[in-house]
Formats: structure tokens, sequence, C-alpha cells
């Protein structure tokens, strides 16, 4: 029998604020145990929440990178429940009115829908003392701001998803709401699969995967989910709906020790935070600080500026390598040639000695100048990426570097004749086997003149010459 | 005296701070009544050298050198604060609560913790850890509650005016039972943050003094929007600037309901005191608040319910009572909460779980929203004729300790008169108004329009000076 | 009348425990509570359910860090601390 995935998603992203989301408490990693707590995140009696705003701010942006519909009216809720990460012993969340709704991303012509995404507060850790046994707590992350964006059951395919979840990744970056790191815990993925016979439309009961830390770990479980599942099914038997955590050493997935009974969590609206009103206004200036997103600039890039696919997904990868294409190329207007130079050229410097685009030692109007002294054919491509270079480690102008080093190509014709003239009356048996048939021989002769005239070699005008001579 | 007395008279010098101080810490020593559950001599005697000291360089603030007792669910840093349970014993906050800064910040001295109901569930204030409190009117009697001791202390002159807290009725009707005045103000009037929760839509912290223009003194102290509390958005103002002017004309509204739910005795007293507004130039019109049936229920559940989810946080881990016995989590927090809390706490707690679990929300919690919706709409109505609302605060006097005791149902069924204040987030005062034939205090309240403390407390003032 | 069964299923959602003595007279208690609850049971379903009015988003807290606690301010009133951390028996 073959069994197709029905797969969900639920994505916990931190958003990147400076302070918790509901205390003064700096928002950062790591640090000793308990030394960025206070009353309110550490579930002290008698504290209160108080919702910081810039988190608002930066769910709504979220909601909008994947075009959803960010709500007016949002509130928030309480989650009961029982746990030592669990200061409060609730989780404030939302669970009736989300702060967005909808949305979707495109991967491979499908529409792979978001239902909401909505913000919670994020609970501390926990380090187990098996030889003790006991497991010790660190409010250090209680209060943390998280989204959580539920998609719909709509994958079908481990590439999608894992596209999917790379898009979401790149998306959040864009916005400015998550550095994204599944490595490091920012972005947490939980998978929701079931699975169900081909041609059925009858979804399975499913079971919820946890502990996904990279991309690659996402596509193992969801393999071995797949495998498990249709083995219980072939065998007549019945998938449980219960949680299981994916073991990175082992490659398979294992279900949590059953609780006692699955939860209740008797969610109820959070008394101590008002609803909160965000007019339209409002949220059109949040729209405006959402830049444009990368699917949209690949469209640009491909379909206006004639960019291969390969070439606008590298540019979109980091968000101000992109911003500082889209400034140079507007000025130049030379789309392909400061790909080239992004892409080839700086991209290599950057590999050597990774460094933000901003901290660069030349800006955008240097790399337009640069990309229109090639495109005007008044140095060669070999120049330009060496002009790149020297900007890269000294900083100055194309205009200056290239008439310092002698670089500029002239179109004038005498020069290139001499250097024509010199290679062939040294080189008259290659030029006479040129002659008879042996056209491999061109590049060879082209070589040798562009070695007559150095970098300011025209190796149009050269060509041109050579054909005529010969 | 009144406190703008006390505050001239220490102004002059008349009256020294520390000698104030003093004269009230050796009272506390002499009360039989078990009002205090700690109190602060060395931190009193401090604060209120401080006082002097801003006094004699005439820069006093209305609150300055004043000494008030605060109820045991106010957070005060340093100070055990204990909500009256054996589960918060030795509980001690790294903090103070709001409106404890706000008074500290003036130099008022804060004499010590009154004794409550555990967690401020209850209105007999008998529930306590630490012994019940007794009536000064009658020692053989309860003083209502939760804020018992703190009505007490007023009553029996241990403190100049009293913090307490007001979820149900708390204030109000300890007040009445001590024939003392007690103010529940606006929803969002005083700052929550620092107050222990119990139901954190419902609670406020409010004044219990001797009359009503010291509780708008105190309160012009305690109010205010506050950062910490995203819910105290009201603001501060004099809320004694009415005081001996009174509108003529004022429209009082005496809804039926609350008169047939109360003892014959105290409803005829009651009539009897709203009457004597007429001298003063009001209406008196009669109207209806039809849902009050459903009062104490829609009360009593979204209450709890809160209730279970803000004492849910005690389980002995981070502060609190811890259990011996617990060889898993779950049996740690489920002894710990066992051993600390008493049978009054447990029942609400059971009672909030029962209204928001799973295939029951809908019929209780979500009704009783409903319902509040709809009390509050009727005041809405009853407002727009009336400028006041008056009614009897408690359908009974203080009844002897132990009585009811096991009666829970009866216990809160009592609650009829307070709770719809609490439910519509409106401002009541409750103020002595007569005595019944064994001599107990009856108490009456009057409640206003959202944010109009000062015409209520102008009111209150006004059948006081009659 | 409500049955031992609810009385101990609620006192797992509550994290209490009873002897058995206890619970006898809290499920009497309880069923007594709930009688006068169940009084909401019938009430309209056409009024909307009570919310609070909304807070305006520029009213909101700024994002700025503030100074955290000292740790042992906010420890100090736990009875079981094992380097600087909240100790309880192991969980899953």
């Amino acid at each position: 029998m073959r069994y197709i995935p029905v797969i969900g998603l639920e994505i916990h992203a931190e958003l990147q604020t400076a302070s918790k989301v509901f205390c003064g408490c700096a928002n950062e990693f790591g640090g000793a145990p308990n030394d960025r707590v206070c009353p309110r995140c550490s579930g002290l009696p008698g504290t209160l929440p108080v919702l910081n705003k810039n988190a608002v701010i930066l769910a709504a942006r979220a909601g909008i990178a994947v075009d959803g519909t960010v709500n007016n009216y949002s509130s928030f809720d309480r989650k009961n429940y029982f746990y030592p990460d669990l200061p409060k012993a609730y989780q404030i969340t939302q669970f009736e009115h989300p702060i967005s709704s909808g949305g979707f991303i495109e991967i491979g012509g499908r529409k792979l829908r978001i239902h909401h995404l909505h913000i919670e507060e994020d609970a501390g850790k926990l380090v187990h003392d098996d030889y003790e046994c006991i497991s010790m707590a660190d409010y250090n992350r209680c209060g943390v701001p998280l989204i959580e964006i539920v998609t719909e059951p709509d994958f079908r395919t481990i590439e999608e998803v894992q596209q999917f979840v790379e898009q979401m990744a790149l998306r959040l970056k864009y916005a400015g709401v998550c550095d994204a790191r599944m490595e490091q815990g920012s972005m947490r993925v939980d998978v929701n699969i079931s699975i169900m016979p081909e041609g059925s439309d009858v979804f399975g009961t499913r079971a919820e995967i946890k502990n996904l830390n990279s991309i690659k770990a996402i596509g193992r479980a969801i393999e071995y989910e797949i495998k498990r599942q249709s083995e219980i099914l072939d065998a007549g038997g019945q998938v449980v709906q219960e949680t299981r955590r994916f073991n990175d050493n082992h490659g398979d997935t294992k279900a949590l020790r059953s609780k006692e009974e699955a939860h209740d969590y008797r969610y109820f609206p959070e008394p101590d935070i008002p609803p909160v009103f965000l007019s339209d206004e409002e949220i059109e200036e949040i729209r405006a600080q959402v830049p444009e997103m990368p699917n949209k600039r690949v469209e640009r890039y491909i379909g206006e500026y004639g960019l291969t696919a390969e070439e606008a997904a590298l540019i979109v990868s980091d968000r101000e390598f992109s911003d500082f294409y889209d400034k140079s190329a507007a000025a130049s207007g030379c789309y392909k040639k400061t790909a080239s130079l992004m892409l080839v050229g700086l991209n290599k410097l950057l590999n050597e000695n990774p460094t933000p685009v901003s901290e660069l030692k030349f800006g955008t109007r240097e790399l337009s100048e640069l990309a229109l002294l090639w495109e005007e054919n008044k140095i060669n491509s070999n120049s330009a990426m060496e002009i790149l270079e020297i900007m890269y480690a000294h900083g100055g102008t194309p205009a200056e570097i290239a008439g310092k080093h002698g670089m500029i190509m002239s179109a004038d014709s005498d020069a290139a004749e001499k250097a024509v003239d010199k290679v062939l009356a040294e080189n008259a048996k290659a030029a006479q086997d040129y002659k008879a048939g042996n056209k491999k021989l061109f590049g060879f002769l082209m070589g040798r003149a562009i070695g007559e005239l150095g970098k300011s070699a025209n190796p149009a005008v050269i060509k041109e010459i050579l054909n005529k001579k010969l | 005296m009144k406190l703008k007395e006390l505050r001239k008279k220490l102004d002059n010098k008349e009256i020294g701070a520390v000698e104030l101080t003093r004269e009230n810490l050796d009272a506390i020593k002499g009360d039989v009544c078990n009002s205090y559950i700690t109190v602060c001599e060395e931190e009193a005697i401090s604060a209120a050298r401080e006082a002097q000291l801003l006094i004699d360089s005439g820069k006093a603030l209305p609150m300055t050198g004043i000494p008030v007792s605060v109820k045991d669910n106010i957070c005060t840093k340093g100070i055990r604060t204990t909500c009256a349970s054996k589960m918060l014993e030795d509980f001690i906050p790294p903090y103070d609560a709001s409106v404890v800064e706000k008074l500290k910040s003036q130099k008022t001295v804060i004499l010590g913790k009154t004794n409550m109901d555990e967690f401020a569930m209850g209105g007999s204030s008998q529930t306590s850890y630490f012994g019940g409190v007794k009536n000064p009117a009658d020692t053989s009697r309860v003083t209502g509650g939760s804020s018992g001791g703190a009505a007490a202390s007023v009553a029996a002159g241990l403190c100049a005016a009293a913090l307490g807290s007001d979820t149900g009725g708390s204030i109000r009707q300890p007040s009445a039972f001590c024939g003392v005045v007690g103010l529940k103000p606006t929803y969002g009037r005083v700052s929550r943050y620092g107050l222990i929760a119990f139901a954190s839509s419902f609670d406020q912290i409010g004044p219990i003094a001797k009359s009503a223009e010291d509780t708008g003194y105190i309160l012009s102290a305690i109010a205010g929007r506050d950062e910490n509390d995203m819910t105290a958005r009201c603001g501060s103002e004099d809320f004694t600037a009415l005081c001996g002017k009174l509108p003529k004309g004022l429209k009082i509204g005496l809804p039926k309901e609350f008169f047939e739910g109360s003892d014959p005795g105290i409803a005829a007293a009651v009539s009897e005191a709203a009457q004597s507004y007429k001298e003063l130039g009001a209406e008196l019109i009669e109207c209806s608040l039809p849902s009050l049936e459903y009062a104490v229920s829609a009360y009593y559940l979204i209450s709890s319910a809160e209730a279970a989810s803000n004492l849910s946080r005690f389980d002995g881990v981070k502060y609190g009572h811890r259990s011996a016995d617990g060889d898993s989590f779950m049996e740690l927090i489920e002894n710990s909460r066992s051993e600390g809390f008493g049978s009054e706490v447990k029942r609400r707690i059971m009672l909030g779980n029962y209204a928001l679990s799973s295939g029951y929300y809908d019929a209780y919690y979500k009704n009783a929203s409903r319902i509040r919706t709809k009390i509050k709409a009727e005041y809405d109505d009853i407002f727009s004729r009336c400028d006041i609302v008056l009614t009897p605060t408690a359908p009974t006097t203080a009844y002897p300790i132990g009585f009811q005791e096991n009666d829970p149902v009866k216990m809160y069924t009592a609650d009829i008169c307070t709770v719809t204040a609490n439910i519509a987030g409106l401002p009541s005062v409750s103020i002595p108004c007569g005595a019944d034939e064994n001599g107990l205090p009856i108490g009456m309240s009057l409640t206003g329009r959202y944010m109009d403390e000062k015409l209520i407390i102008a009111a209150a003032d006004a059948f006081e000076r009659l | 009348m409500i049955s031992t069964e609810v009385t101990k299923h609620l006192a797992q959602l509550s994290r209490l425990s009873f002897k058995e003595d206890e619970l006898a007279e809290m499920t009497n208690q309880m069923s007594d509570i709930i009688a006068l609850m169940d009084k909401v049971c019938d009430f309209d379903n056409n009024v909307k359910t009570y919310a609070p009015k909304e807070e305006k988003f520029n009213n909101l807290r700024c994002d700025k860090p503030r100074n955290s606690y000292p740790t042992e301010e906010i420890i100090g009133n736990s009875k079981a601390v094992r380097d600087n951390c909240f100790v309880v028996p192991k969980v899953v």
C-alpha cells in the first residue's frame, strides 16, 4: 500500500526584542542561571505582566511577511498546566484572537497555507541530574517573546517542508523579526504528521514530532515517521495520537513517556492584559517597515533583469547583500554585470573573510561605477574583478584605480594593430596553421596579443583586427 | 479626628510623628482582636523619624507621618507577607507593592500587616492560618471579611487608617460589620501590582477609615496610572473635592432586589437612612437590577476561575511551604499545596477548575461572563436616570464566631449586596447608618458611576454630617 | 449531587490530594456549591461575553531593558536551590 504523508507545522520563533515580552528583563541568550530574571518572569506572587510594544510590532511584521492579515483586535489568554519550567503554572498566549490570521508561502507552485500566527511567552530551561534524580530550573528564558506560526496540513513531501522552513527563516530574517537559527534554538519546528492511502482524502491520526534542530533532521524525522506509520497501518494497527521526540543520533522517534492524561489547558481570557487595538494606519506603518520579501525579489531578478534562477537565489540569501545589489544595480542599470561582480568577485572575498556588507570599504555607488566601466567596455572582465579586489582591501573609486593601474582600454586601434602585427610576425607558423583550418589557434593568438598589451588590452578590438589580418 | 485635622496637628508640631506612632504601637500591644499578623515596630519608628524630618523642613506631603495598617496580601519589601496562609507563612517579598511605594515616598508610617481570610477568600476573617479576627464592637462576633483585620484595626483605634482589598465585598462588608467606612475604588483606579492576586478582574485595593472624607484623602495618595499594571488606567485626583459641597437635586436609586434580599431589620434601617438624603435636596428613585439573582453565581464562577489560575503558582518550589514528601514533581507540588492551603481556598480552586474545565467552560464560565455584561448594562441603565445607587452593604449584621462556618453556600449568598459593584467595576463606599437591636453596626453602600468616587464620597460625607 | 469521580478529577486539575474522609466531605460541599452555580446554566446565550475596554497600541510599554533583580532576591525564598537553580524531583 502506498501512503501519502499529510504534514502540518508549528514553528516557534524568538522575537528580536530588546526586553522580554511581559517584563523589562533583557532578551538575550545564555547567562548564568537565574541572573536575568525579575519577580514577574519568575512568577512571584503579586506581579503583573506588562506587554512589550515591540513584540506586537515584530509579530505583526511576521504576519505581513507571510501575506497574512494583521488583526485590528487581538487579545491574550492563559494556558494552564503544571511543569517546573513554567513559574506561573500558566503560559500567557493567544488562543481566541491572534495577532495575525491566514497567509501562505508558495513552494514549487503550491500555496502552503498558514492558519495563523500568535504571540506567546517562552518557558524556562530544565537541566537534569540523573545521579541525584533532580531537575534544576533556570528561568532566564521565561518570558522571551515567541511567535508561533501554525500552518494548515498542506504539505505532502519532505522537500516542500524543508524549503518552506528555509523560506520562512529567510522571511523572518528579512523582516527583522527573528535571526532564525535552528541550531541555536531561536527557531524551533514541530512537525505534525499522519499518512493516508494514496487516492484517499481522509486524514489519518497524526503524531507530533519535536526536537528537530536542523533542516536535515526534519527530513530524516519525516522519513522515519512515514516508514513507522506505514508499517503500523500495513500490519492492521492504528497510529496513536501522541508526541514523539526525534533522536538525532539514531535517526528515529520515540514516544515521550505518556503523561497521565491529556492536558486540559482550561484556556480563558487573560484578565491582566487588556485586548490590544491596532488601527489600520498603525498596521500600514508597520507594513512600511517590512522590506520586499525574497520571493518577490527573485521574481523581479529573473523576470525583469534576466538573471538566472541560481543567481537570483544566491543574491536573496542575505537581505543586506540583496539590498546592496538592488541599490547598486538600479544606479548603473547593469543588472547582469553587477550580479557577476557580486556573486563571482565579492562572494569569494566574503567567503575568505566574512564581513557584513555594511562594513565594506566601498559602497553601492562605487560598485555601480565599476559595473558601468565594464559595461561600456572601458575595462575588461579581468580588470573589473581586480578593481573589486583592490576596493575591497583598500577602498578607492573604480576610475581612480583603473587609471592608476593602466587598465583603461582604448578604442584606439593603433596600439592594438601594432601588437597583432608583432604577434603574427613572431608566430607565423601558427598563423599559417590557422588559415589552413586549425581554428583553435585563434584563441592562442588572441592570448598572445592580449599579453602584449597588458591591462589595457581591449579584447573586442584585438579580435576584430586579428580577424581582418588572418 | 479626621486625617486632614491630624495632618494640621502634625504640621503644627502639636503632635510628633514618632509620638503618634508609639501610641499606635502601644495600642496594638493591647489588641484583643488579633487584627495584626505582623507588627513592624522598628520600621515604623524609623519611618516616623524620617517623616518628622520632612515635617520639620516644611515639605510634608498629605500622608507624611500618618500611621496606617496594610492588609497582609499586599507585598511589603523585606517584611513577611502571608495572605494569612500556611502556604506563605515565611514569604518575604523582594519588592514593594506600588501602593506601598507610593505611601513610602510620602513617608507614611506602616505599622504592620493585618489579618484576613486566607488568600482573601471569605466573608468572616475566620479562615486565617493565624487565628480568626474578633469584632471590636462585640468580640464574640466576626469582623466580616476578608479585610477583617484592617477594619478591626481602624475600629479599635490601632491605626489612623487601613489599606484593605475588595474582590466581592472584602472592604465594604467588614467595614459595615465593624462600624467604620470602607471604599472600593473603580476597577483600575488603584494599581494591583504587589497585591497577591485572588481574582484579577475584580480585585482592588482601597482605604478603610473612620470617615468618608478620610477614605478620599487616602485614595488620592494611592490612586493613579501605573506602568506596572496594565489595568490601572484611571489616574488620581482630589477625591475630597466635593465634601461639604454635595450638589443639590442628587438622584439616588434604590434597587428593590437588594432590599428584598436582606434581613427586614437591615432593609428598614437602610431605607430610613436613605430618607435622610431628602433633607439634602436629593430625590429617591425606585429602580431595579433584574439580574441580581444571577450575580452571586456569576461572581463565584469567574472569581474562582481566576483564583484557581492565580494560585497555581503556589507549589513550594520557588517560595512558600514545601512538603517534605514527594518522590515526583507532581507528588511534591500536590503535597505542598494540600498541606499549605486551607479548606476554603481548596474549594475555590476546585470550583474554578470546574468552571474552566473542558466540557463545562461554555455552560459555566462563559455564561457567567454573559451575566457580567448584562449586569454592567443594567447598571448603565440605572445610572442614566440616577447619580448614585444606595443599598444595604450586607444582608445581616455581624454574626457570632463559628456560626455558618461549615456552610459555604450560606457564606456565598451573603455577598449578594456587594458583588455587583465588583462585577461592574464601579466604585462603592460603605458607611455606618445605624445599629441593630443588639447594637451591632449596620452599613449602607453608595455605589457610583465609573470613576465617580468624588461624588459617592461627598454623599457619604454629607450623611455623616447630618 | 456530583460523584467522587468528579471530585477526584478536579483535585487532579488543581494538584490537590484528599484523604478518603476528606474526599467525601469535599464532594458534599462541592455538590452544594455547584448546585448554586447551576443557576447560570440557563442564561440567555444572545448576550455577548464580557470583554474589557481595549488598550491603544501606542500606549504599550517601550522596549527598553531594565535591571533584572539580583539572583539571591529571586531564589531567596526557595527551600531547595542548587547552582542558583530551583530544584525539583527529576521530570521526564
